[in-house]
């Protein structure tokens, strides 16, 4: 009787199994592998393949496709394409009008008029609008929205009061400097002259949104079912946390001049993992590469590189390493082109200012700073060394528990070693790590950050060092710099030539001569990507990590 | 056998109750700011803004309650992270994902490990037995993401001319495979040695020379006696092992980019979700807890004597 039980149970159990498995077996939904490209020997620039259909890996799940919400870049790379910008950056970053006819300043700098396109369209068919622009730009600095990102509209007049208001928020809500004069003209009025506003367009938080949609579904409008978008591509498929598939929206304005047909898009996260999705060819370009495989992937087809606008830097605190001929010491001590050479391997470039290369003006504004030699120059720091009356000693580095920033520490504790400094490298969590820079408490002496650039200006990079930014984790304060950065937006200074002069001026008071070397850059970086050969010659990212995927055409291989 | 199930439902509450409460304190204490993902300082206005909308902005009691309140109407709340997005709906899409996976690779480990420990102790100290001892011994000490890395090099990769198993996903029969096995055979290898270890030991038992000195036959000796007494701790086991599947399937959803319940707790912790991390943790005591229970049921099934003791 008992051991009937048990095998009836068990049989019970197989059989049920066995009726589960039949069940979820059976489900194919639209396999992401097969890509229709070849993968034999390159030759770029040939034909164009028949099919039109490339396999990305996004890498993770984007957090929010809601243009007031999205703050992390594969939500910003989606949202680009399956929306349509005012403007957009072309290879040297200028702004190309896009959605946009064109935008006027006026004389003041402080009123820009922008006028959209015939033929903007949401693909519900409704016409795109001024008003719609107007309604996203407020909904995202709306209180009740709480959108991380509102802050890139602080430039707009209005905007950090509706923002941070407590009460009497609708008549804040008419003040703010955005205003659609008609169905084609938005008028936007900045708090001082900023000669990047341009520029800032072609940031996803400037997109518009479809205010019907958003009202009739709340939090779930941006679901494949209810989305409704205006761009080059539309989103087909969102399984989250497991694919992103766009296609191309035939009736987008300039739909001609697309080429892909379709982007099938993985949520691969794991680094080892999207290599080896790549190599096995169900994804045709996949970034996020694990370090230690840099060297081995370089030798191969697929390896592609790209400058970024980004600089990796030490911060330190001024407040415990008190003497400044200590920091340029520290300064002079790392070495930067070994570090690149032998850690990071993805040929960075060594920092000699803060400002990476690509910014507009950069050979104005980068001060090549004597105490950042990529070589590093231990002679000379410990000279310097020599001059400081009471070093500090004890060092405490900190810095995050991502890949590969132990290695570079290690590095830059051997170097300070021999200036007879005794560093101890904490590493933390990024949350709590945050928690400790943010701005540097005593017990941290110095602290390893990355920063990379909103929009393309130096005053993005620059403004991190006045006294009362929230960056500054340094605790620096310098009136004259500050003063020096008041210039650039009092609307004094007349052509872009003076505006890089003066932060020319500005890097030289932290990183010049004199300078105080509160940030000991280390270098500038590189993006790195796996691409299949019938894409890479088309498919490129710009220096803030974009990808225009209406450029991108996949060619035979033979 | 109804008054046990009965008291064990009733003490679930408070055991659940208990466990949302010291998660709570927990996640508040480690300190992180949920809204700052990335390096650039979040300016206080939007601080404020956000700790309003998510009611963070209250004293921990009310908020304590507040949850508390939401989890018996069995509404766990938005995601502070992904913004679009309600906990109930994360669990929804994704918890049935790994069940699945916890399910085959429990079956994995039990349609290959009971057997082979069956077979490594009626065969013991033969070759069989060494091997299987070892392939187990080597199942259970080598971690699971390890295993993973290596079967999709080998069978993905490498192989992939032969075999037609993809690097990643969740979708068709073939993508299961390799997930399957590198959750399971840590499990596996335990089963394995249990089966074994009981067996061998049941084998010496009085019993089992009295019924084979009275000439039944073997076959029904080991069926009928032997293996219903050794798989009683092989079931005990298998409640702890789920804890463990549950656990090992974070890193395994991790590496095979399986849209499942782990991969979210993971990174929830990490961006301190709260509503994430609380709402999954409620879900998987619950889980546990029940798991546990059907354990102790099947126990008193298999085991009368626990049956008197217990009631």
């Amino acid at each position: 009787m008992r051991i009937k039980t048990l095998w009836l149970l068990l049989a019970m159990l197989v059989a049920s199994l066995a009726l589960v498995a039949a069940g979820c077996g059976g489900d194919d939904g639209g396999d992401a592998a097969g890509t229709g490209t070849e993968q034999e020997e390159q030759e770029g620039g040939g034909d164009l393949a028949a099919e039109q259909v490339i396999t990305v890996n996004w890498g993770t799940e984007p957090p929010s496709l809601d243009p007031g919400l999205a703050t992390d870049t594969t939500s910003s790379n989606i949202l680009t394409n399956i929306m349509d910008p005012l403007i957009k950056l072309d290879d040297e970053l200028n702004p190309v009008p896009y959605l946009a006819e064109s935008i006027e300043a006026s004389e003041d700098g402080l009123t820009y008029t922008i006028v959209l396109r015939e033929g903007g369209k949401w693909t519900n068919g409704d016409p795109v609008t001024a008003g719609d622009f107007e309604y996203a730009w407020k909904r995202t600095i709306s209180p009740e929205l709480a959108a991380d990102y509102a802050y890139q509209l602080y430039g707009i007049k209005g905007a950090q009061e509706y923002n941070g208001c407590e009460e009497n928020c609708d008549a804040l809500r008419d003040e703010v400097g955005v205003r659609a004069v008609d169905d084609r003209t938005l008028e936007v009025t900045l708090t001082s002259p900023q000669p990047w506003f341009p520029q800032q367009l072609a940031h996803h938080s400037f997109l518009a949104v479809h205010q019907e949609t958003v009202e009739q579904h709340g939090e779930n409008w941006t679901e494949a079912a209810n989305i409704v978008t205006n761009g080059p591509f539309r989103l087909e498929t969102w399984e989250h946390n497991s694919r992103i598939d766009i296609v191309k929206w035939d009736e987008w304005r300039d739909a001609d001049s697309v080429t892909l047909t379709r982007v099938n898009g993985r949520m691969i996260s794991d680094a080892t993992t999207s290599v080896q999705a790549f190599e096995a060819g169900e994804v045709d370009v996949t970034s996020g590469l694990p370090p230690e495989e840099i060297p081995r992937l370089k030798e191969t087809d697929g390896y592609q590189q790209y400058p970024g606008l980004g600089t990796y830097y030490y911060g330190v605190n001024v407040n415990t390493v008190t003497d400044v001929n200590q920091r340029r010491a520290m300064a002079l001590a790392i070495p930067r082109q070994s570090i690149i050479d032998n850690i990071a391997q993805a040929d960075q470039l060594p920092a000699t200012g803060f400002t990476p290369d690509g910014i507009p003006g950069f050979d104005t504004i980068n001060p090549e700073s004597p105490y950042l030699p990529p070589e590093g120059d231990m002679d000379r720091a410990k000279e310097l060394m020599e001059q400081v009356e009471s070093p500090k000693t004890d060092i405490n580095l900190v810095i995050n528990d991502s890949p590969g920033h132990r290695e570079i520490a290690v590095a830059v504790q051997a170097a300070w070693s021999e200036l007879g400094l005794n560093v101890n490298i904490r590493q933390q969590e990024w949350a709590q790590f945050l928690e400790a820079v943010s701005p540097a408490g005593n017990n941290v002496d110095v602290y390893r950050l990355g920063w990379i650039g909103d929009y393309v200006d130096a005053y993005n990079f620059l403004e991190l060092w006045t006294c009362e930014s929230g960056n500054n984790g340094s605790n620096y304060c310098n009136e004259e710099y500050d003063e020096l950065l008041r210039r650039v937006t009092s609307g004094e200074l007349e052509s872009d030539e003076d505006r890089y002069e003066v932060y020319g001026q500005a890097e030289d008071i932290i990183l010049g001569e004199d300078g105080d070397m509160p940030i000991l850059p280390i270098y500038w970086y590189t993006y790195v990507y796996l691409e299949d050969p019938s894409i890479q010659d088309t498919f490129n990212i710009n220096t803030l990590s974009q990808i225009d995927l209406t450029k991108v055409q996949v060619r035979e291989t033979d | 056998m109804t008054k046990l199930i009965i008291r064990r439902l009733f003490w679930t509450i408070p055991v659940i109750l208990l466990v949302v409460f010291v998660t709570f304190m927990m996640m508040r204490q480690i300190a992180g700011n949920p809204f700052r993902t990335s390096e650039r300082v979040i300016p206080e206005a939007i601080q404020r803004n956000l700790e309003q909308k998510y009611g963070l902005d209250k004293p921990w009691y009310i908020q304590y309650a507040t949850y508390v309140k939401n989890v018996a109407t069995f509404d766990l709340g938005p995601s502070l992270v992904l913004r679009n997005r309600t906990v109930n709906d994360i669990v929804k899409t994704h918890f049935p994902v790994s069940m699945e996976l916890g399910l085959y690779a429990m079956l994995f480990a039990i349609l290959f490990g009971v057997p082979l420990g069956i077979l490594s102790a009626l065969r013991a100290n033969s070759w069989f037995d060494y091997a299987a001892m070892t392939f187990s011994n080597i199942g259970y000490a080598v971690p699971s993401f390890l295993v993973a890395t290596l079967l999709i090099y080998y069978f993905a990769l490498q192989w992939g001319g032969t075999f037609n198993f993809p690097t990643s996903g969740w979708n068709t029969w073939e993508s299961k495979v390799l997930p399957t096995v590198a959750l399971g055979l840590g499990p596996m290898a335990y089963f394995a040695r249990l089966v074994r270890g009981t067996m061998l030991e049941t084998l010496q038992q009085e019993y089992v020379r009295t019924a084979s000195a009275k000439g039944i036959r073997w076959h029904r000796v080991v069926v009928v006696h032997v293996l219903r007494n050794s798989l009683i701790p092989a079931v005990t086991a298998a409640a702890p092992l789920l804890g463990f599947i549950i656990t090992g399937s974070f890193v395994i959803e991790q590496i095979f980019a399986i849209p499942g319940i782990g991969r979210y707790y993971v990174t929830a912790v990490n961006a301190r979700d709260y509503s994430v991390v609380m709402g999954l943790t409620v879900l998987l005591s619950v889980l546990i807890v029940i798991a546990n229970m059907v354990v102790d049921i099947l126990y008193g099934v298999l085991d009368p004597r626990t049956r008197d003791a217990r009631t």
